[in-house]
């Protein structure tokens, strides 16, 4: 019965008949959803994005040889091949991993001839932003390839008063090795004291060719994630003692966890509160729909019939105002996400038809005053009686 | 007359009213809840994120270097310099003094261990004691107390079983904590009695009651962890200490704070001086504590920074697009009261009221709905963004009568906007055909 021409030529007139209401009630609609949109797509997005943004903490995975003794510093160490057994990626996202190796050697600048005691420590290539952040003070890009280069800390540089450009002298056991310092880099903490050398200058240095100290990972994902990597990485290296940073990965997973939450929360809030306020406007829009109804049922349409007319218009208003409002919010968060975290927030295609269904139920939701319409009195309507 | 007008308009549609009321308490609601939680978010968040640990990091200025690997001091006890204990107290009289949450001198020695049981003695490779603060109590120079200690500043310190120790007076056994690692290997129990000698030759023996297993992930596994007086005695260094670590609450560094302090004009430092910035935090310290160097440990400077700043502008953009909204909705609301209203508005023309004063009528409807609807919303926001807040952070914000000056603005601003449109049109409604009613 509903599927006639003639009902669906109300249907149209309905929606036609005045534009001004149409064009009214098509923005409260696209509005509610493009703020559903907007926020459910830039939701996901921030929380991927937060997980990113904690690495700027550095390394929070190491791995160092089981039951290490403390009281030798140049003690027990790793074999360098176990790097080769790390995974290189984690969720899809690439695990910068690097190995140090720590030697309490003696160091000068060159020239002077008072040697004094230094941390050592011999990494793997350069640019370790990634596991120890910091900054630097001083830089020479066209030495950092040099592979005899090497980067002072900033406590250390003060006290052999050297600059990047000068050469240092490292000593240890009878063994020399000279390097040029490409960067001072200051971080705040005990690197700050420690001068980083090419990792095969400090083996040979050390007279341990092939060894690590220890290996740090910088993982990137949810607490739960990480910690699912710390044991499939223990379970595939034995001999190795791997753990998790507990001064970042307990911080990191509370901070997580808490604005995580206050994300959820506050889009959850604003999304209810905005259909029930999409509601509440277009209830009030509905309303007045009296003296249509009054007519409809003073030419004999039967309560069912009127209520279908509405419900279809209302279905065909929300479809409309969803389809469009949802595309607006959808560029809005690709836009904000560039806003916020300097990358676009990738649009996620599930986030469209569920805006879309959620402001179809508002529309739907808000036509139910009409409900109350079946009891109008046409004559009463048409007396202009309230 | 014009009072009564209005009067009647809400007490003879009171539904129609009730519906556009609810809109717009709906949508000031949304924005008032919004609007607090953002205001409060980031220092809640600047709260939290100190379970990060110390943020800056203070070691005398004239040092040797230190050997420091995995948190280890490898330098011996008479190498290199050290700070005053009796200084610290000044630390809560810089500028920034409230934001200063927490900090904790560190002194550690390597020392011989004996664990004494049933009067034998069973010998352990040398340990570091690392003598720190534990629930200490600091004199502040304006004659006040300020309690603080490594539990603060280190949160991720935690008791695996016992309690922390307390400082006893001189002349009882001392308290130490043992690491977790170092406790398993040696067998070490909580009450067990321990030997600490220098070294393994010295004669002068100090027994000390062990009251607690420490875990912390890191190096302090394998060490023994005392009140700061023991480690200063074993280091022959009385009142003095190595290392300070300060946790403290700081505004995320922004392209100002970057700038070199040294080129600002007078006004810019001032401006700099007196905001919470890490850099000024670490310079009002080394004012106070002659001497030292005062470093922002980067790596939880900067990464507080960043995540800071990107969730407090995450925030803000959900408060706004949660404005927006409301607004859209309640404007609508406001249109179509004034669209299904032509029959009334003809009604006045016909009977002699002019363009402005039908204006005025319907504005002055829409003000006393916006500021009824307004502080109702605000009344609903509230309440949300306190369980909100208690939910999250166990912690309600403040209600903030800022915020409902906003609030009752922007609903004022909106519902004229809203209708202000078909207003105008209404107002040159022709009245004879509408009359007529067509």
């Amino acid at each position: 019965m509903s599927g006639t021409p003639m009902f669906w030529r109300i249907v149209r007139r309905l929606l036609t008949a005045n534009y001004s209401r149409l064009f009214v009630i098509l923005l409260a609609l696209g509005a509610g959803a493009a703020v559903t949109s907007a926020l459910l797509n830039l939701q996901i997005d921030a929380k991927k994005r937060l997980t990113t943004e904690f690495r700027s903490l550095g390394a929070n995975v190491i791995v160092a040889q089981r039951e290490t003794g403390s009281e030798n510093a140049n003690g027990s160490t790793l074999d360098e091949a176990l790097m080769a057994q790390l995974p290189s990626v984690h969720e899809a996202k690439p695990v910068p991993a690097v190995g140090f190796l720590y030697v309490i050697g003696e160091v000068a600048k060159e020239g002077a001839p008072h040697f004094e005691p230094a941390v050592i420590a011999g990494t793997q290539g350069h640019g370790l932003t990634e596991i120890r952040p910091g900054r630097r003070t001083e830089y020479f890009a066209s030495l950092e390839r040099d592979p005899a280069a090497c980067e002072v800390g900033a406590k250390a540089a003060a006290q052999f008063k050297v600059h990047a450009g000068d050469s240092l002298l490292l000593r240890n056991q009878g063994r020399e090795e000279a390097c040029k310092i490409f960067a001072v880099v200051a971080t705040g903490g005990a690197e700050d004291a420690q001068i980083f050398a090419s990792l095969k200058t400090t083996q040979a240095l050390a007279d341990l060719p092939g060894r690590l100290s220890l290996i740090q990972i910088s993982v990137t994902g949810t607490p739960a994630s990480v910690n699912g990597f710390i044991s499939a990485l223990s379970n595939s290296l034995p001999g190795a003692d791997v753990h998790g940073i507990k001064q970042l990965t307990e911080a990191e997973g509370r901070i997580y966890d808490r604005i995580s939450g206050l994300l959820s929360a506050t889009v959850l809030l604003v999304l209810l509160l905005t259909s029930l306020c999409v509601m509440a406007g277009m209830s009030n829009v509905a309303v007045e729909r009296k003296n249509d109804v009054g007519l409809m049922k003073a030419i004999g349409g039967s309560v069912r019939r009127v209520v279908h007319l509405f419900l279809t218009e209302a279905i065909l208003l929300g479809f409309a105002g969803g389809l469009i409002g949802s595309a607006v919010g959808l560029g809005v968060s690709i836009w904000l996400g560039r806003a916020v975290f300097g990358v676009a927030a990738r649009p996620r295609l599930i986030v469209y038809p569920v805006s879309v269904a959620l402001t179809m139920i508002t529309s739907i939701a808000s036509a139910f005053p009409l409900r109350r319409l079946a009891s109008i009195r046409p004559a009463s309507v048409f007396r202009g009686e309230e | 007359m014009f009072l009564r007008l209005v009067a009647d308009s809400f007490t003879r549609r009171p539904r129609r009213k009730l519906l556009s009321m609810a809109a717009l308490a709906m949508g000031m609601a949304v924005a008032t809840a919004a609007l607090s939680v953002s205001l409060d978010v980031g220092d809640r968040l600047a709260q939290e994120f100190r379970s990060l640990g110390a943020n800056l990091l203070i070691t005398p200025q004239a040092d040797s270097l230190p050997l420091e690997i995995g948190g280890v001091d490898y330098r011996p006890a008479n190498a290199g310099a050290y700070l005053p204990e009796a200084d610290l107290g000044k630390l809560k009289t810089i500028f920034w003094r409230f934001n200063i949450i927490a900090f904790a001198p560190i002194l550690d020695v390597p020392v011989q261990a004996d664990v004494a049981k049933n009067d034998a003695k069973i010998p352990m490779p040398q340990v570091q004691l690392i003598g720190t603060w534990v629930n200490h109590e600091v004199k502040i120079p304006d004659g006040t107390t300020y309690v603080t200690g490594i539990e603060t500043t280190n949160p991720w310190w935690q008791l695996k079983g016992g309690r922390w120790f307390t400082e006893t007076a001189s002349g009882r056994v001392p308290e130490v904590l043992v690491g977790e690692k170092l406790a398993r290997s040696s067998g070490i129990a909580v009450g067990s009695e321990l030997h600490l000698l220098e070294k393994a030759s010295s004669s002068s023996i100090q027994p000390v009651t062990v009251v607690g297993i420490l875990t912390t992930g890191g190096p302090e596994d394998e060490s023994l962890i005392a009140p700061l007086s023991l480690a200063q005695a074993f280091a022959k260094q009385p009142g003095m200490y190595r290392r300070l670590y300060v946790s403290a609450l700081t505004k995320p560094e922004d392209s100002f704070a970057r700038k070199d302090p040294k080129f600002m004009t007078p006004a810019e430092f001032d401006k700099w001086y007196c905001t919470p910035y890490i850099s000024a935090i670490a310079l009002q310290i080394s004012e106070e504590l002659k001497g030292t160097d005062v470093r922002v440990i980067r790596r939880v400077a900067d990464g507080e920074g960043n995540v800071l700043t990107r969730v407090r502008m995450l925030l803000w953009l959900v408060t706004f697009a949660a404005l927006l909204a409301a607004g859209l909705a309640v404007g609508a609301s406001a249109a179509a009261s004034v669209i299904e209203r032509r029959t009334e508005i003809g009604l006045m023309k016909a009977l002699g009221a002019n363009a402005a004063l039908v204006g005025v009528l319907l504005a002055a409807e829409q003000l006393l709905l916006a500021i009824v609807g307004g502080g109702l919303g605000y009344a609903i926001g509230v309440f949300l963004a306190r369980v909100l807040g208690e939910r999250i952070f166990g912690f309600a914000p403040e209600p903030k009568l800022f915020v409902l000056l906003v609030i009752l603005g922007l609903a004022a601003v909106i519902t004229l906007l809203g209708s202000a449109f078909p207003l105008r049109k209404a107002s040159r409604y022709d009245p004879a055909p509408i009359l007529r009613g067509e």
